[in-house]
């Protein structure tokens, strides 16, 4: 009772001391290859049922009057035009797409990804500073705060995807095309999680420690320099995580109106387009890799920030 | 930056001696595929070249809307369907028809069999998928003439579709917008069978209304230099639409190379490529007044909500392909 | 638009800037002067927004088709409430329904990982994953699988809601100190108590960030979800035929009703959170 009182405090934010391989592998893989497993199973089971019906039609057309449950459940898992692709079609269609053919052709996915990612990073860029920035703003300037606040949260009311097709094209009457418009999107979409998460960590310190410094007469930038910003820090990172995802949320949408570049947002739609649901699944699966390894990447900085600021208690 | 910058001293170094070609942007009305064989035909063959003309194809989508594209100076000149263009241009923005590569119309709707619609009369009480972004307005002026509400039962529940072909395969549809020469096919190719399928093809029933034309901004017009670059534009666009008849398998080919998605098949725009030759097939790429009329009287009589009000006064000219040496027919 | 035109915009401009100075700083902090200057700060911001918006539009003669004026707009939304109020039911129902499902996941997957580290380990990693699936991507399949009404939106809002809310959840249960968790155990709080007395309350200021999050991600995922095959009705079906119809001004009066109504939802949860949390730093010392 006692001691598990006392395992409370989460693996994540404690030091991790360097262990033994055998224990980085079992920290982190079994579970994730467990869980992974389990995924894999419900999926190929929810396959059947959702390429059943199309299944029993094929049959029926082909004049099939009883297949056998095993060919039957096997034709769920190879439809061409499946409700839901079996995993191994979709690695197949991966493979085809991502090992098979060159990284630098079009119908490469690696092309792709590079195309959404390359504006990502711009767009991401971009939001996280202007950001950081209205929250400096807003924590300092009485009047932004009051006056400003209300309507950055209303800019995210807005549905950019909606505009994305006008903004490229407004963009383009003053002449910035290529990856700008795509990394203003991106960038729209990742700023406000940042700016809203900052605002409140850079709030976060205690009125007593405010006092501390107020006695030590420190001025603004030393407060937040010593105070405000350390404090924030957890705040900042976990809103860089749903930032960094929003923006290549955001890169993706463009894509879909500005498909000339290609993309991950063109491989969908075009997958969209012509029927083609292991096409869209794999690009899906695609972004979602890029979407991750962004955040762990994000994730790999905070645990070093984290233990150089000695915020990791 | 650098890379632009290398990028432009390399073409500056492949044109060389050569006068600066005329820059045209093409908005195209959907993606890169065989619907626009034509125009990529035409820049990959050259023929743009020599025509003097540096031409940027562009690629729509979705919710790329032509019109706002040209409005908005991201386009010269931009292919759409004349429903949509006549009723832009009663909005007070200046489109106006250039040229009409496509002769005749592939818009149909195609139905499930097993759904019961058997005629037009049986719409009623069935869901049927609509292609909307302007491109409503065909079925719109069906459904008026027919007199069937397109509110719900009793009359036909209307979807927006996708733009694909899943309502009709899922049954989430009794019917759906195809194109002779696109979905049409993605319907056999997802397993369909034609005994399975109803299509109601709209030039049968007299509805039928212009597809892909040429549409650029009336005032740029006045400007005889731009006239004079939009009549090449349109003589080598021509000589590419006549040489996608000619090869079909190369015209696909092209087709291929100018997919940025890569996700185009080879198979899908054959059968693609062979349709729209049937639509574009002798045509000069000169608008005929008849088709023309024949649009603007379906528009009109499209009951309670009309597409457009009044007949519409300007909205095409003969002055580029008079130009471009094309004999009106 | 002359020189005098732009000298205008920028002197209306400062003027706001100056107003809002004067009532921050002269505004009482409580009661009801308070509250109205607490309104009246970023309302004067808005209308200085909307009439240097009218005036650059108007002066540079930027076509309607590209950018109505505010005026164009407000005559719209005044032209078509009906239409207006039908297609904002009919996304809300989507919206409900995801935001509930998504968040109560989010919220419920954080609990469930916190008490087993073993899932914590295995879920979080996709969970990532989860979260950096595009909307886009994600809308036309719901809609092959739910059908084209709310179900399907609904469908999409929860994909999209789930993993911001339990990233926040998570780092809210991590909140606590190790001083205040000894002190638990000291007292030799079982885990259930702790969860309650001491690391619930911790969390709330996250979970609530998340929740904040996830209104206006939830308006967007169910407008953008209505772009993928929908009854001809709903926000998202309304801007993505208007702009084929070249109707800009009916996008933008839609795009209007979609920002005030996510304003509100997102103020809702805001105050809430006040109410909630008001013992937060954030709330408690603020003295700007």
């Amino acid at each position: 009772m006692r001691t598990e009182a006392l395992k409370l405090s989460r693996p994540a934010a404690r030091p991790r001391r360097s262990g033994t391989i055998a224990r980085a592998l079992f920290g982190r893989a079994v579970p994730v290859l467990t869980v992974v497993l389990a995924i894999l199973a419900l999926w190929y089971a929810a396959a059947v049922g959702m390429n059943a019906d199309a299944q029993r039609q094929a049959d029926a057309d082909a004049g099939i009057a009883d297949a056998g449950w095993r060919d039957f459940v096997a034709g769920t898992w190879a439809q061409s035009h499946p409700r839901l692709p079996a995993p191994h079609q979709i690695a197949a269609e991966i493979g085809r797409t991502v090992f098979a053919v060159a990284p630098t052709s079009k119908r490469s996915l690696v092309y792709h990804a590079g195309v959404t990612l390359e504006a990502t990073a711009l767009g991401f860029a971009l939001g996280g500073l202007v950001g950081f920035a209205l929250s400096l703003f807003v924590v300092h300037v009485p009047s932004l705060d009051r006056g400003l606040m209300p309507w950055i949260v209303a800019s995210q009311t807005v549905p950019i995807v909606a505009l994305a097709p006008m903004i490229v094209v407004i963009l383009n009457q003053i002449s910035v095309t290529g990856l700008w418009p795509k990394a203003a999107i991106a960038a729209y979409l990742s700023f406000f999680p940042v700016a809203v998460g900052m605002a409140k960590g850079l709030r976060s310190p205690e009125p007593l420690h405010l006092d501390l410094l107020r006695t030590y007469s420190a001025s603004r930038p030393q407060v937040l320099r010593f105070l405000r910003l350390p404090a924030s820090l957890p705040f900042l990172f976990a809103s860089a995580k749903v930032g960094a995802a929003a923006s290549l949320v955001g890169t993706v949408v463009a894509e879909v109106t500005k498909s000339e570049d290609g993309g991950l947002g063109a491989r969908l739609l075009a997958g969209s387009y012509y029927g083609q649901t292991v096409q869209i699944w794999a690009a899906l699966a695609v972004a979602s890799v890029c979407g991750a390894a962004l955040v762990g990447i994000v994730s790999a900085v905070e645990a070093v920030v984290l233990r150089r600021t000695g915020a990791a208690r | 930056m650098a890379f632009g910058l290398a990028a432009m001293a390399a073409a500056l170094a492949a044109g060389g001696a050569a006068r600066a070609a005329d820059p045209v942007t093409l908005q195209l009305k959907w993606v890169a595929d065989a619907q626009f064989a034509g125009y990529f035909v035409a820049k990959d063959k050259g023929f743009y070249k020599d025509a003097g003309l540096d031409v940027t194809i562009k690629p729509g989508g979705p919710d790329v809307n032509p019109e706002q594209v040209l409005a908005g100076g991201g386009a010269d000149v931009v292919v759409d369907w004349m429903p949509s263009a006549l009723a832009t241009r009663e909005k007070g923005s200046p489109v106006v028809n250039i040229a009409q590569p496509f002769k005749r119309s592939g818009l149909e709707l195609t139905c499930r069999a097993d759904s019961g619609v058997k005629t037009p009369a049986d719409f009623p009480g069935h869901t049927l998928g609509v292609w909307f972004a302007g491109n409503e307005y065909p079925f719109l002026a069906r459904m008026a003439k027919l007199k069937i509400s397109t509110n719900g039962p009793p009359g036909v529940t209307v979807l927006k579709q996708g733009f694909n072909v899943d309502p009709l395969l899922q049954k989430q549809a009794a019917c759906i917008s195809t194109m002779t020469y696109n979905e049409y096919w993605q319907l056999i190719e997802a397993g369909m069978k034609p005994a399975q399928l109803v299509v109601f093809n709209y030039t049968d029933e007299g509805e039928n209304t212009l597809e892909d034309g040429l549409y650029a901004l009336e005032p740029k017009l006045k400007d005889p230099a731009f006239t004079d670059r939009m009549a090449r534009f349109v003589k080598a666009s021509m000589q590419g639409w006549d040489y996608a008849q000619a090869h079909p398998d190369e015209a696909v080919k092209i087709v291929l190379d100018n997919d940025t998605s890569g996700a185009q098949t080879e198979e899908h725009q054959k059968h693609m490529m062979d349709d729209v030759n049937k639509l574009t097939k002798g045509s000069d790429g000169a608008l005929d007044p008849a088709a023309y009329a024949q649009t603007v009287k379906v528009l009109l009589s499209s009951g309670s909500d009309p597409v457009i009000t009044k007949e519409p006064q300007g909205a095409w000219t003969h002055a580029v392909t008079d130009k471009a040496g094309i004999k009106a027919p | 638009m002359s020189a005098a035109g732009w000298l205008g915009c920028a002197a209306v401009w400062l003027a706001a800037w100056a107003l809002v100075e004067l009532i921050v700083w002269r505004a009482p902090r409580r009661g009801v002067a308070g509250r109205a200057a607490a309104v009246a700060v970023p309302l004067i911001f808005g209308a200085t927004v909307l009439l240097l918006w009218e005036a650059i539009v108007r002066g540079l003669g930027v076509p309607a088709v590209i950018l109505p004026p505010p005026s164009a707009v407000a005559a719209r939304l005044a032209a078509s409430p009906g239409m207006l109020l039908a297609d904002f039911v009919q996304t809300m129902k989507g919206l409900a329904a995801g935001y509930v499902l998504g968040c109560g996941g989010g919220f419920l997957a954080a609990l469930a990982i916190d008490r087993v580290p073993f899932l914590q380990r295995g879920l979080l990693p996709l969970g990532t994953l989860v979260s950096a699936l595009p909307v886009v991507g994600v809308a036309p399949i719901m809609v092959m699988w739910f059908g084209f009404d709310w179900p399907s939106k609904a469908a999409v809002v929860a994909a999209m809601t789930v993993f911001p809310m339990l990233v926040n959840c998570n780092a809210g249960l991590g909140a606590t100190s190790a001083l205040d968790r000894d002190l638990m155990s000291t007292y030799a709080a079982p885990y259930g108590v702790t969860l309650r007395k001491l690391r619930l309350p911790a969390a709330l200021p996250f979970v609530f960030n998340g929740l904040k999050i996830c209104t206006t991600l939830a308006l967007i995922g169910a407008i953008v979800a209505e772009f993928f095959g929908t009854p001809i009705v709903g926000m998202g079906f309304r801007i993505n035929a208007e702009v084929g119809r070249m109707n800009i001004d009916t996008v933008w009066a839609t795009i209007a009703v979609a920002a005030v109504s996510g304003s509100l939802l997102y103020g809702l949860v805001a105050a809430v959170e006040r109410r909630a949390t008001f013992w937060h730093p954030s709330f408690r010392g603020r003295r700007d």
